[in-house]
Order: structure tokens, then sequence, then C-alpha cells
């Protein structure tokens, strides 16, 4: 007689071990949660260390500099040069932050955060809001959904309203071009979030109307 | 000049520290945070206290650590550093004053020369602003008010950002080799096409005005 190996694909586990599907769609949002936790602390790991010790070496510079003899014009000169290269490896270092999670968000919350960005873009974006905090994850999402659309849409979004509870981000954006939704929706949904367009009937040339994200905060 | 400094970030601080006193101002106290620097200003007479943004008390240390400050001793000038430059920060810190203060990126101050001009002129009673983000300002005017500053001419320009940057109109003279009496015309001009008052004789009053102007549309919204 012979003993088949118990088949081990089919046969149902305990109950205790199979995740439910809202159990698996939780890990997966915590997870994508920690990770604009993690964003949030590279940039400041940025800001502490490296950018810390590169504005220091501008000042031990210019120290140096204070005591070099006025008459020795070429290496006072050659000391200015090196501050304004760093200057601009701390420039560098900004923009890299900021594209990893922009201290403003952080500090300050997603109205003032994007307020910036536009000023910086030349976009003409309105910019509504209360001031109510939402968590990094949240904040992060529709930041750079945003981001994304002011940078990579012919047509950019006029106008982001944002609202919501201790519980859920809304935001809604309008003016934004055909790609809005999508940009949104990537950003929004492995943090359990929806978006639905509720704009009248699009027209072409001035983008797709109103598009309205919820995102629920940690 | 008798200087405060508060700054959590240790390298930094010493940094300022030896700098400070090559240019041969006296350090009266220094500190790694906001409470620490009040407690050590109490019965010490300082000019200028110079604050980082980002300290504690987290997270923005350095404001209401400011707003004591005006409280306490209204005629202390204030020096903000930062590793950013943002308009954000700028309008929170005019609301705090609109007299003897500043807001440098903490790169930028990195001379004997830049960093006693910038406390020089804000124990004058000036304001002082980050010339880069003057520049953004003027160079990023919102909404309505971009027609109004395209009208200007590219010498209008320069001194609108001088303006913005806080530059007196000696300042202003100085950095574009005119005289001050052609500034004054060219502010004349500038404050006409912008369809502001100029009766701002005072210069950290004008600048609020042209700072003011240029955010306008913002602070509306």
């Amino acid at each position: 007689m012979r003993l088949e190996p118990a088949p081990t694909g089919d046969v149902p586990a305990a109950p205790t071990a199979v995740p439910s599907a809202s159990a698996v769609a939780e890990a997966r949002r915590r997870r994508e949660r920690d990770q604009w936790q993690g964003r949030r602390r590279l940039e400041r790991q940025l800001h502490d260390g490296a950018a810390l010790r590169a504005s220091a070496l501008v000042l031990q510079l210019g120290l140096f500099r204070h005591r070099v003899p006025e008459a020795e014009h070429e290496l006072r000169a050659a000391i200015g040069t090196l501050q304004d290269e760093l200057h601009a490896v701390l420039q560098e270092l900004r923009d890299v932050a900021g594209q990893i999670y922009p201290p403003l968000l952080d500090e300050a919350g997603l109205g003032p955060a994007l307020r910036e960005l536009a000023e910086r873009l030349d976009a003409p974006l309105r910019v509504r809001d209360d001031g109510r905090r939402f968590g990094p994850a949240a904040e992060g999402a529709v930041y750079f959904a945003v981001a994304d659309a002011l940078a990579a849409d012919p047509v950019s979004p006029r106008e982001v309203t944002i609202a919501g509870s201790a519980a859920e981000l809304v935001v809604t954006v309008t003016g934004g071009g055909p790609g809005l939704a999508e940009l949104l929706l990537d950003r929004a949904r492995p943090l359990g979030g929806a978006v639905c367009d509720v704009s009248t009937p699009p027209d072409e040339t001035v983008g797709t109307g109103t598009i309205v994200a919820r995102i629920p905060c940690e | 000049m008798r200087v405060a400094l508060a700054e959590d970030g240790a390298l930094f601080r010493e940094g300022l520290l030896m700098l400070l006193q090559a240019a041969g101002h006296e350090v009266v106290a220094v500190a790694a945070g906001g409470d620490e620097l009040l407690a050590l200003l109490a019965g010490t007479p300082c000019d200028v206290a110079v604050l980082d943004i980002r300290m504690p008390p987290e997270p923005d240390g350095g404001l209401v650590t400011a707003e004591r400050i005006r409280e306490k001793w209204p005629n202390m000038g204030l020096l903000f550093l930062s590793h950013y430059a943002e308009s954000h920060y700028l309008m929170k810190i005019l609301d705090i004053g609109t007299d003897a203060i500043g807001y440098r990126l903490k790169e930028k101050v990195g001379s004997v020369e830049v960093l006693t001009d910038t406390l020089t002129r804000i124990a004058d009673g000036e304001i002082v602003i980050e010339p880069v983000l003057a520049k953004r300002l003027v160079e990023r005017p919102r909404g309505e008010k971009k027609n109004e500053v395209a009208s200007l001419s590219e010498r209008e320009l320069d001194v609108l950002k001088l303006m913005a940057e806080g530059r007196s109109n000696g300042g202003i003279a100085g950095q574009l080799y005119v005289t001050p009496k052609a500034v004054e015309k060219h502010i004349a001009s500038i404050f006409a096409k912008l369809g502001l008052h100029t009766d701002e004789t005072e210069s950290h009053r004008r600048v609020l005005a042209v700072l003011t102007y240029l955010r306008s549309q913002r602070d509306g919204d």
C-alpha cells in the first residue's frame, strides 16, 4: 500500500492562520503609512545630519577666511568660492529633501506646503484649508499627487480645497487635466482611500472639472 | 554688539559662536533651545537674539521664543536662521514684528562681514530678508499682481528686489552704484505703478508695504 503525501496546497489551514481580506488590506495600509513616516524621518535625518554639517563648515571657512591676512586676496577669494560651493551642495540637499518629504508639510501641513509649492512653480493654484492636520501619510499622498499634477499635466489644477475630520481627509481639486484622477488614486488607494469624479461633463480645454479624494487618517 | 544665540545643532552653534566672537561681538547667552535662552536672558542686556526656527520647544521653537522675547524685551532685535527660506515662515515672522527683525539662511551668514552687516541692520531697526526669498517674491507675485509687476522697468525691478530684502535707500544706492536721489525717483515710480502709497517714509514700513503687496492674494485665501 502506497502512502500518498498529504496534499499541501488545497487543504484549508486552521481558520486563525488565514488573514481575512480586511486584515490583509489593513496590513497593506499600515505598511504604506510606515513608508510615509519613513520618508519624514529621512528628511529630518538630512536636515539634522548632512545639512547641518555643511552649514557649520561654511561658518568654519568664514572664520578661517577672517584669519587670513587681508593682503592674501587670492586665498580669501578661494575660501569664498568654497563657501559658494557648499551653498550649492545645500541647495541640492534641499531639493532632495523636498522630494522625500517637504519639511513645511511636516511642520505646517498640507495648505501651507501646497501654497509654497505653487509659488515656487509659479502656478496659479488657489489653496483653501482651515489648518487642520491629517497625519503624515494622508498629507504626503495628497501633496505628492498635486505636485505630480502640477509638474506633468498641461492643464494644471486651479484650486485645491482641503477639508475633512480626524478620521478622513477630503480633498477637492478643480480644473486639473485628464490624468489628475489617476494621480490622486495612485496615492490614495494604498492608504484605503477612494477617488471620484464629480464634475459636470468634462471640457477638454479647461480640464476635467472636479475630483474628490477621500483618504482615511491613522 | 551684544548677541544671544539659540540653536539645537551643536556643530552649527559652536561655529556661529566663534564667528560672532571673531567679528568682535559680545555673546551674552548661548543655548540649545528657546526656553533655556529665555532663562539666560533674564537680567542680561542684549541687542540681538539669533534664533534657529526649528529647535525646541518643537516644532518651531524659534517663533515661540521670539514672541516671548518681543513681549518681555520689545527693543531686542531678532534674527531667525533656518535651513530653508520659505515665504510661509517669512509671513509668520512679520506677524511677530515688522522692525528690528531678520530671516536668513544658515549658510548665508558665514562671513564676518555679512554677519555683522545683518546684525547691524537689525539692531538699527530694519527688516532683513534672505535675498533668495526676496527675489522669489518679486519674480513670482501672486495672481493679478503679475501685470503690475511686469510693467516695471528692469532697473525698477532691481530696486524692488533690494527693497524686498529690506535695504534702505542708502543701501540700495550702494548696491546699484547710483545716488540716493536716483533711488528715491525709482521708488516713487514703483509705488505709483503698483498703486501703493508713497507716504511710507520709514524704510521698514515701506518694505512691509511691498511684501504685503506681493503676497496679498495669498493672505486673502
